[in-house]
């Protein structure tokens, strides 16, 4: 129980969220929650580069296309169970991610993100005039027998629970990471480039597991949007969706194994409100929304929601966090 | 024939490349005075655009003409930006804050505009908007031969003003050392607020000279902000002169690109060469060093 009680907060969670379908029952409470998990996936995954190493990613709306689009195209091309396809297309976003930010790793800051923001561009021109992948129209995928080996169900409940699966895993992988040894490597790197190379820390190969791991994850989420929604367009890899993927985790604390989750348990409901309250008179609505929570968050609590929660001891004693060493000394 | 074609493409790409200049120019002043690079740069473009667009199908008042009110609504603009949301991030730890408050900024900007206008593309016409001449026995679009013209002279009034007067060597000794500059007294804040002022100011012009031959829509600026940052890069972070030249560059290489390529393609012609530039750079920066 011992490294368990830390997460307190997280396994109550978790029990909620085993239940909600025992008395929630309506499928578009189970459309928003599904639609949570997959924002919260993405998140958390984003957080492993650009929260624990600390290398910006503003283009990771294209492994999440990555991955929806290998699954996809196995399935319908070769007839290989999505289960197969998200794996695959995890290894081969994950494996494309360490080739193409190999060269970008020299660049720091800004830079990296404008690099990753060119290639997410490039690969959104490339798709949308690709014949294979159905060129701008995109995939809609077909009708085909509704199975596991397919990833298509009647109804939302089987969707809910895998989606909460996945989200278990890779949050769970995520916590790990980040206290093992790898995790400290991670963070050494976010913290002083040059300090981590001089103990020894092999900088690029460590930015490099973290972009497979994060690209990775991603395409996981975008294998499991892609057999939920059952569409799939180019304009997936559009710049705002990277930054949709990016703001849970600025929001609830970059870096931290919580904070991706809560941001997106915070910006969910509140997109979902004002989708239903506003509809179609505001389209932007929720974005604006958005931009101007973040806007307040970084103005107003520059460490996100984590960081602040931290700062206070009745949350500490409830969660059993203890303060890190750097934010006793940002405090 | 074909050298026909040629001098269309490359009339075309300097005619381009001055509005990816101007966007260049903006961003530089931004950056090389804070060392933030502002991600709603294309944003601010937007603005002045729908600013330009509102004072013409209002008032009636010729897209030129509103050139300096849209310069001066932007300079405000920019300032209350500067003021209220970037200058009390400087100076704090983490650098990221400072690229997602750009990054809202640019959010913000974007849906705004698309609830006040909708997702229509829109487009002011003018008794010249069609007008043609011809020039190096080349057909000429009239209205982007005076667009580029009078950037011309704001390139050159901007290069002069940071060059001569002595608020513009008070920014760029802001740029060079901010630390050295407040010791001999001046009010770096000032600086801070008149650059991003000056950015945006820059941007809204664009915008402005943009809209009698382009159309405006919420997303219009998301192409220039990547295109911006192609020039600075191309021209060398902080450098006026650079950015001009980084300008008519990309603007030929896109042209050139679309043309050899196909028009399809002309993104990743862009783009791959951005990111070439960018690491070949940075390589050959920390070799020298």
């Amino acid at each position: 129980m011992g490294p368990l009680r830390s997460f307190r907060v997280e396994l109550s969670l978790l029990g909620v969220l085993l239940l909600v379908p025992f008395f929630i029952a309506a499928p578009y409470i189970l459309h928003v929650f599904i639609m949570l998990f997959y924002v919260a996936m993405l998140a958390v995954a984003w957080n492993i580069l650009g929260g624990l190493t600390g290398q910006f990613s503003l283009g990771h709306a294209a492994f999440m296309a990555m991955g929806a689009y290998t699954s996809t195209l196995l399935l319908i091309e070769f007839n290989v169970t999505p289960w197969i396809g998200m794996i695959v297309g995890g290894m081969l976003a994950g494996v494309t991610a360490a080739i193409i930010f190999y060269p970008c790793f020299v660049l720091r800051g800004p830079y990296f993100a404008l690099a990753t923001i060119a290639f997410a561009e490039t690969f959104r021109n490339l798709f949308t005039n690709w014949g294979m992948v159905g060129k701008a129209q995109g995939i809609l995928l077909p009708m085909v027998d509704r199975s596991w080996y397919n990833f298509h169900f009647f109804g939302k409940l089987p969707y809910y629970y895998i989606g909460l699966v996945l989200l278990l895993v890779i949050y769970g992988s995520f916590a790990i990471l980040e206290r093992s040894r790898i995790g400290y490597a991670f963070k050494c790197v976010r913290e002083d480039e040059d300090t981590a190379s001089a103990i020894g820390i092999n900088v690029v190969r460590y930015k490099l597991l973290a972009a497979f791991l994060s690209a990775a994850f991603t395409a996981v989420a975008g294998a499991y949007y892609a057999q939920y929604v059952r569409y799939i367009e180019p304009d997936l890899m559009l710049g705002g969706y990277s930054i949709e993927i990016v703001l849970p985790a600025i929001i609830g604390g970059i870096g931290t194994v919580g904070g991706p989750l809560l941001g997106a348990f915070l910006l969910m409901p509140i997109s979902e409100y004002l989708r239903v309250m506003l509809g179609n008179t505001i389209p932007g609505g929720h974005l604006i929304a958005y931009a101007v929570i973040l806007i307040l968050i970084i103005r107003v609590k520059p460490l996100g929601l984590v960081g602040w929660l931290n700062g206070l001891r009745w949350y500490r004693q409830l969660s059993g966090a203890k303060l890190g060493v750097v934010e006793v000394m940002k405090k | 024939m074909l050298s026909g074609v040629v001098v269309q493409v490359v009339i075309n790409g300097i005619l381009v490349g001055g509005f990816y200049a101007l966007m260049g120019m903006g961003l530089n002043v931004i950056f090389g005075v804070m060392k933030i690079v502002n991600f709603c740069q294309g944003e601010l473009l937007m603005v002045g655009m729908y600013l330009t667009y509102l004072f013409t199908s209002t008032f009636g008042l010729d897209p030129y003409l509103s050139l300096p009110l849209v310069a001066v609504i932007m300079m405000c603009l920019g300032a209350v930006i500067q003021h209220g949301l970037i200058t009390p991030l400087l100076g704090a730890a983490n650098d990221s804050n400072l690229i997602f408050m750009t990054v809202g900024l640019m959010m913000l900007m974007q849906n705004l505009a698309l609830v006040l206008f909708k997702s229509d593309y829109r487009t002011v016409q003018t008794g010249y908007s069609l007008k043609n001449i011809h020039l190096l026995g080349q057909v000429v679009s009239l209205p982007k031969l005076i667009s580029f013209g009078v950037l011309i002279f704001v390139t050159f009034m901007l290069y002069a003003f940071l060059m001569k007067s002595e608020t513009g060597k008070k920014i760029r000794a802001t740029s060079q050392n901010p630390i050295g500059a407040r010791l001999v007294g001046i009010n770096i804040n000032r600086m801070y607020i008149l650059s991003y002022a000056i950015g945006a100011a820059l941007a809204g012009i664009a915008g402005t000279l943009l809209l009698p031959f382009y159309y405006v829509f919420p997303m219009v600026g998301a192409t220039f902000t990547l295109r911006a940052f192609v020039v600075v890069v191309l021209g060398g972070l902080g450098s006026i002169k650079g950015a001009f030249v980084g300008g008519i560059v990309l603007g030929l290489l896109e042209t050139m690109g679309a043309f050899v390529v196909g028009p399809q393609f002309k993104d990743s012609v862009v783009f791959l060469t951005f990111l070439a530039i960018l690491i070949l750079r940075q390589h050959f920066v920390s070799r020298a060093r």
